[in-house]
């Protein structure tokens, strides 16, 4: 009896497991981890698009690996930013999503909330739906590691978006503004503004930088620095905290409000009986911070660079609290980064470009784009073509 | 409906988080045009999500102590920078990189023990004290700065079982063979419980009940098995899933079956009447605390090997997504509820959430606001549940 039982049992669970694994067709293929996102692109594109691809896919195959015939006009296409906590982030949300459709593609747009795991898994359901390529603002350039080589895999381009994608194979190429000139330019325009502002020197200067996980941060100090350590060698500038390694000066995740807690530190610690003239500023949330604090601590305000063009500090840059920004405009970013879609989309693969950076795995394609520096007496030429920006200069 | 509640087993409440898990990922799969069940986004859903998992494994225990634990994702994130500093400044082998994360985990939750146990501090606030600790820690010994990890740590975090055997099988056979070993292990164990309820009670369920139940759950797995061993040549069943499924077997047999587990709830219901009868509070305290971290560390190494490269922010906010789990899998705030397996499906249901909103392309914004609001949600249904014993009957009943 008991065995007759057992024996039933056994039978429904193996029929059950007969009916399961035995059915249905073998794996996907190789290629195909994208089977069914593939057939909703068919949909999407158009007969003309079909030709294009077409047309594309005759042409001799680009250099890259991955693929070699171009995608359809109506394609899928990723952009994975960090966040949208400041305002070049959420200016490149917007002006993707207006250029991507207006150049006929499909985007899908996300912003990870500074959160490494979210971004990870931001940047795979892009894969599930079908990109063709995925922009990536990394929180972290090297953390994406193994889902970029996934991205690789699927054969999808992968562009890094101002800022290096470190430590993996899975990236085709990254879109930025020369970092290291960035800081050159910060560093200059803070030169600029002490001689403008302070007099003859020597001055007293304090030095921040950026958040250590993002790559460019130890570029922009380092190309700041090849400006200033030749006048801090001879004397016309005086760093009083002797703070000037980059670990000593950084600012972990760009946080405004701890390069504020360290500038006030810094003006109770050094200041008490001296006057600052200047601080290098890595951007302009830092900068703002860093004036704050010193009017708080009722020293004159000193000559700040700054980075970004933020709203706020082209006001106070027009109003002479902040002497100093520098523009990197985002939507010249972004027009350049469209613009490679575009050529991969026509088959012909990346442009070419003769600056690279080795990632720590591979030497990776840079397109760089150069940034401006934004004082009180040019603020009007720069920004003649934004309009919104224009509107501050009252 | 007597015939769905015979072959759940009598207990409908225990699963309706998992009609509601399964509802949600129908409807998913539908707005998102079949993405959400494929072989690739449930790869990486499970391996996307594998770290916070293991972290509510350790966490569901905590809580049921009646504790809570705040410091998992910064010791996560320590465990993880040591040992990507440790491959790459002091040339350690990957293996031994990742017994120093383990033993670092098992120092930071022995350090957190002995402040609950022995000096009586709220594991809140002793906790509290090591997220700052180790969070603080993290950020000094890398600088601030990411290290990339030894290149072995990959399989950990984004790895894959390895392909073998026959092509006619149509899928990667170390799936298949884990599949079966599954449904083998499930029908054995449903009929030992038959024959024991029998020998026990004399009465026993209809066969057929039991048959359909065995026939239900191997379809699931036969299901999944499919799902996940039929992607793309090269995947399988993710090895961070592996991972967190042994850990699974594992906490579920300590808790349900071991002498400690009853420990852990006696100590959760009841303090002082579990110290009164012979239970070693001080100790179910310390261990449970210890297994905390070393979970944790666990967490970490496959966070890192996932990332390929261990940050400095890492672990943030983690201890949060523990939490959560464990809650929507109906643990009780004062202790003494819950179980391993609920609060992984409370885990998934986070997951999955998380994931089939991505799909459709919903920002991080949002997605937080509603996974805020499903957290209530659950929980207050759990405890709606419970104080009118006909809820659940009744809501399932539809």
């Amino acid at each position: 009896m008991n065995r007759k039982k057992i024996t039933a049992l056994l039978g429904a669970a193996a029929l059950a497991m007969t009916a399961i694994t035995g059915c249905g067709g073998g794996r996907e293929g190789a290629a195909g981890a994208s089977a069914n996102t593939q057939e909703a692109v068919v949909e999407e594109s158009t007969e003309v698009a079909a030709e294009d691809a077409a047309a594309a896919s005759e042409e001799e195959a680009p250099e890259e690996e991955a693929t070699g015939a171009g995608f359809e006009a109506g394609a899928t296409i990723g952009v994975s930013l960090p966040w949208l906590g400041t305002q070049n982030w959420k200016e490149a949300e917007t002006m993707f999503k207006e250029q991507l459709e207006a150049a006929g593609y499909t985007p899908i747009i996300q912003a990870a909330d500074q959160k490494v795991p979210q971004q990870q898994q931001q940047i795979e359901s892009m894969i599930e739906n079908g990109a063709k390529v995925i922009v990536v603002g990394p929180i972290d350039g090297t953390q994406l590691g193994s889902v970029l080589e996934q991205a690789k895999d699927a054969g999808i381009y992968v562009i890094g978006y101002d800022r290096l994608l470190e430590n993996t194979t899975g990236v085709d190429g990254v879109v930025q503004f020369g970092s290291v000139k960035t800081g050159e330019l910060q560093a200059q325009a803070l030169l600029d503004g002490l001689k403008e502002v302070k007099g003859e020197g020597p001055y007293n200067i304090e030095l921040f930088g950026g958040g250590p996980a993002d790559p460019n941060a130890p570029n922009f100090f380092k190309g700041a620095m090849s400006v200033l350590q030749p006048l801090i060698d001879d004397g016309t500038l005086t760093v009083v905290s002797g703070q000037t390694d980059f670990t000593q000066c950084a600012t972990v995740d760009w946080d405004n409000a701890k390069a504020q807690s360290r500038m006030d530190s810094l003006l109770s610690g050094f200041y008490s009986d001296k006057d600052i003239h200047g601080v290098l500023s890595p951007n302009d949330g830092i900068a703002r911070a860093i004036i704050t604090s010193c009017e708080n601590a009722g020293q004159e305000i000193p000559v700040v660079s700054g980075l970004d063009a933020e709203n706020e500090s082209v006001e106070w840059v027009w109003s002479g609290r902040q002497y100093s920004t520098v523009a990197k405009p985002t939507d010249a970013l972004v027009a350049q980064t469209v613009d490679i879609i575009n050529s991969l989309r026509d088959g012909k693969g990346m442009p070419a470009t003769d600056v690279t950076a080795d990632n720590g795995v591979k030497e990776v394609a840079i397109y760089e784009l150069p940034p401006v520096v934004v004082t009180k007496a040019n603020a009007k030429e720069v920004f003649a073509n934004d309009p919104s920006r224009l509107e501050l200069l009252k | 409906m007597k015939v769905i509640k015979q072959i759940l087993g009598g207990d409908l409440k225990r699963y309706t988080m998992v009609v509601a898990l399964a509802v949600l990922i129908g409807i998913f799969n539908i707005i998102s045009d079949g993405r959400m069940l494929t072989s690739s986004n449930f790869q990486n859903l499970l391996a996307g999500n594998a770290y916070v998992l293991v972290l509510a494994l350790g966490m569901l225990m905590v809580i049921v102590i009646g504790q809570i634990d705040l410091s998992v994702g910064s010791v996560a994130g320590f465990s993880g920078m040591v040992m990507a500093i440790a491959a790459r400044e002091l040339n350690l082998p990957w293996w031994a990189a990742v017994l120093l994360a383990l033993i670092i985990g098992l120092a930071a939750g022995a350090w957190h023990g002995f402040f609950l146990a022995k000096l009586g501090i709220p594991g809140f606030i002793t906790t509290l004290g090591g997220m700052m600790i180790f969070r603080g820690g993290v950020i000094w010994i890398s600088k601030s700065i990411s290290v990339p990890a030894p290149e072995q740590l990959k399989w950990f975090g984004a790895g894959y079982l390895p392909e073998w055997g026959p092509k006619f099988t149509g899928m990667n056979n170390s799936t298949l063979v884990l599949g079966i070993i599954g449904i083998a292990a499930y029908v054995i164990s449903q009929l030992k419980k038959y024959k024991k309820s029998a020998e026990v009670t004399g009465t026993s369920e209809p066969k057929w009940a039991v048959a359909a139940r065995i026939a239900l759950v191997s379809l699931i797995i036969g299901y999944f098995t499919r799902l996940f061993g039929t992607g793309r040549e090269g995947t399988s069943f993710p090895v961070p899933g592996l991972i967190l499924l042994i850990l699974i077997i594992v906490y579920h047999t300590i808790t349900q079956k071991t002498r400690f587990g009853r420990n852990v709830y006696a100590v959760g219901g009841n303090k002082s009447a579990a110290a009164l009868s012979g239970v070693n509070v001080a100790r179910t305290y310390f261990i449970t605390m210890m297994n905390m971290s070393l979970l944790a560390a666990v967490a970490g190494i496959l966070f890192v090997g996932r990332s390929t490269a261990a940050g400095p922010a890492d672990g943030t906010s983690w201890e949060m997504d523990a939490i959560a789990s464990v809650f929507i899998g109906g643990a009780a705030v004062s202790g003494g509820v819950g179980t391993i397996l609920e609060t992984m499906v409370g885990g998934l249901m986070m997951a999955v959430l998380n994931n089939g909103l991505m799909l459709m392309g919903v920002g991080a914004d949002k997605t937080q606001v509603i996974k805020g609001f499903v957290l209530l949600a659950a929980v207050a249904f759990d405890v709606y549940n419970k104080r009118s014993g006909h809820g659940a009957h009744k809501s399932k009943a539809k």
